[in-house]
């Protein structure tokens, strides 16, 4: 999902995922679809000093109960943590993290909760050109090993037209919204007059 | 006389003159020993079995209060509890209701995080300037009531600034009861209120009533922090529900462990500055937050080892 600054990628995003009612409308849901979520990771407050076990145990209080603390599954939150290669940083406190660290963790405690949707909002946000092409690669490993749909936002147009199978672009303010292919959205003449720029210098 | 002002006013007096160290009522006679503390024992254990378990529990929850930046919402909530108890002391001397202390110091805090509550940003207030409204609201109303109320002056002050060494059976009571109930609870939902605390918005997605377990936190604490007031007073209860949570995420190896550290910590606040008002002539409240301030400072240097 990609767009301006206010362009509504947000508003539209937290409707998709249920903390804002639609304005007009309404959010069709298939029985039985169970959804992820990751936020961004530079919007945690460091006050909690939970460590990464704990934060990955979280992504498991789905079912009724399953928070009490008899209730939580220790394996579960380790194989998960071992499959986006964060083993080693069980112990650690989340704050110490590099941010990278943190993309993982969160990663974990998504994959914890088998979700079939996952919604990661700039899960790339911050990071330099290799820690984006890692990160990426693991979200499509990740999403491939568990058959999941993943609606990523992002502000990274290549990022976008590398990994994304399909592209939503919204625009507010010329009420525009194109759906389709990479190359589709890209070469629509909407997308372009918004993004001359980007367009120019060949980013996209 | 209810059967409890009978006891503060004329069995405890008594009690206290009986078993007090003679240095309280002789400055230069020796200090108290432990022997003192031992034979004292039977006037003193309600107060010091009622600042234990409150500094236990407060401290527990202190750390939902701490990682959740409430601190001002519970300043907020104790001066409202000690405006609660002056209020209930004055109709009942000026107006004859009956109101029981603890009623009023219910009453109030649940008033006071009601309006704690409110969408303060819909008028562009920060909750720090309307809580500090509050809170000033409260600390002069109760000395402005308990200016008027010469009888209970000694007890508004013990209130206040948590001065009071003695806490009747039914308060003592009162504190473990609730106290109880704040353990059992926030051990059954700790994991839950972390969890909607890091990460609200993701809890909210995996279908936890956020709002309600929020609103339950806050419920528990008024209702801790109400009844604890009354017992202990208002210093004390402010000092149990912040400083042992902050020595113990000094020094917890993650959120879990925080929780009983805190509540350790909190219970030897309690203890330890009892005894130390006991054996040094001090006031109890006071000793009781600078015993919980200096375990703070002690778990500054343990803190610097354990990153290194």
């Amino acid at each position: 999902m990609i767009g301006r600054n206010g362009s509504g990628k947000t508003t539209l995003f937290r409707t998709m995922l249920g903390l804002l009612p639609p304005v007009t409308g309404e959010i069709q849901r298939k029985p039985g679809v169970q959804i992820g979520y990751v936020r961004q990771r530079l919007a945690f407050d460091d006050i909690y000093p939970v460590t990464a076990h704990e934060v990955v145990e979280m992504g498991a209080m789905r079912k009724a109960w399953s928070f009490l603390p008899w209730g939580q599954d220790s394996k579960s939150v380790r194989a998960a943590l071992e499959e986006v290669g964060a083993a080693h940083l069980e112990r650690r406190e989340f704050r110490t993290l590099s941010e990278g660290q943190k993309q993982r963790v969160l990663l974990a405690r998504m994959i914890v909760g088998r979700p079939n949707l996952a919604l990661l909002d700039e899960p790339t946000a911050a990071m330099d050109a290799v820690a984006e092409h890692e990160a990426m690669s693991l979200l499509d490993q990740i999403r491939r090993h568990h058959n999941m749909a993943m609606i990523v936002v992002s502000h990274h147009l290549p990022v976008a037209k590398k990994w994304a199978e399909r592209v939503l672009f919204v625009d507010s303010e010329s009420r525009l919204v194109l759906l389709g292919t990479p190359d589709e959205v890209f070469g629509h003449e909407g997308f372009k007059a918004r993004y001359a720029a980007a367009v120019e210098e060949g980013l996209v | 006389m209810s059967d409890r002002r009978l006891w503060r006013w004329a069995v405890a007096p008594l009690l206290l003159a009986a078993c007090s160290p003679a240095h309280v009522m002789n400055p230069a006679a020796p200090s108290p020993t432990w022997a003192d503390f031992v034979a004292a024992w039977p006037l003193f254990k309600e107060a010091v079995l009622a600042g234990s378990i409150a500094g236990a529990v407060l401290g527990f929850l202190g750390v939902f209060i701490l990682v959740r930046r409430m601190v001002f919402v519970t300043a907020t909530l104790t001066q409202a509890s000690g405006l609660g108890v002056a209020l209930a002391f004055y109709v009942d001397i000026h107006l004859g209701l009956g109101l029981p202390p603890i009623a009023g110091a219910l009453l109030t805090a649940l008033g006071a995080s009601v309006l704690a509550s409110l969408p303060y940003e819909r008028l562009h207030l920060s909750r720090e300037s309307a809580l500090a409204t509050l809170w000033l609201l409260c600390s002069g109303g109760a000395i402005i009531v308990g200016s008027r109320i010469a009888q209970e002056a000694h007890d508004i002050a013990g209130i206040l600034f948590g001065s009071a060494v003695l806490v009747s059976p039914e308060d003592l009571t009162m504190v473990a009861g609730v106290g109880a109930l704040g353990l059992i609870l926030g051990f059954l939902g700790h994991e839950i209120l972390v969890f909607s605390g890091f990460d609200a918005d993701a809890a909210r997605v995996q279908g936890v009533p956020v709002r309600i377990f929020e609103s339950g936190l806050l419920a528990l604490v008024t209702l801790e922090v109400a009844v604890a007031t009354r017992a202990i007073g208002a210093l004390p209860v402010f000092a149990f529900s912040v400083l042992p949570a902050v020595a113990a995420l000094l020094v917890a190896p993650g959120m879990r462990w925080a929780f009983p550290i805190a509540g350790l910590f909190g219970g030897l606040s309690g203890l330890g500055g009892y005894m130390c008002a006991f054996f040094f002539d001090l006031p109890v409240g006071a000793t009781q937050t600078a015993v919980a301030c200096l375990l703070v400072v002690a778990m500054v240097p343990v803190r610097l080892l354990l990153r290194r």
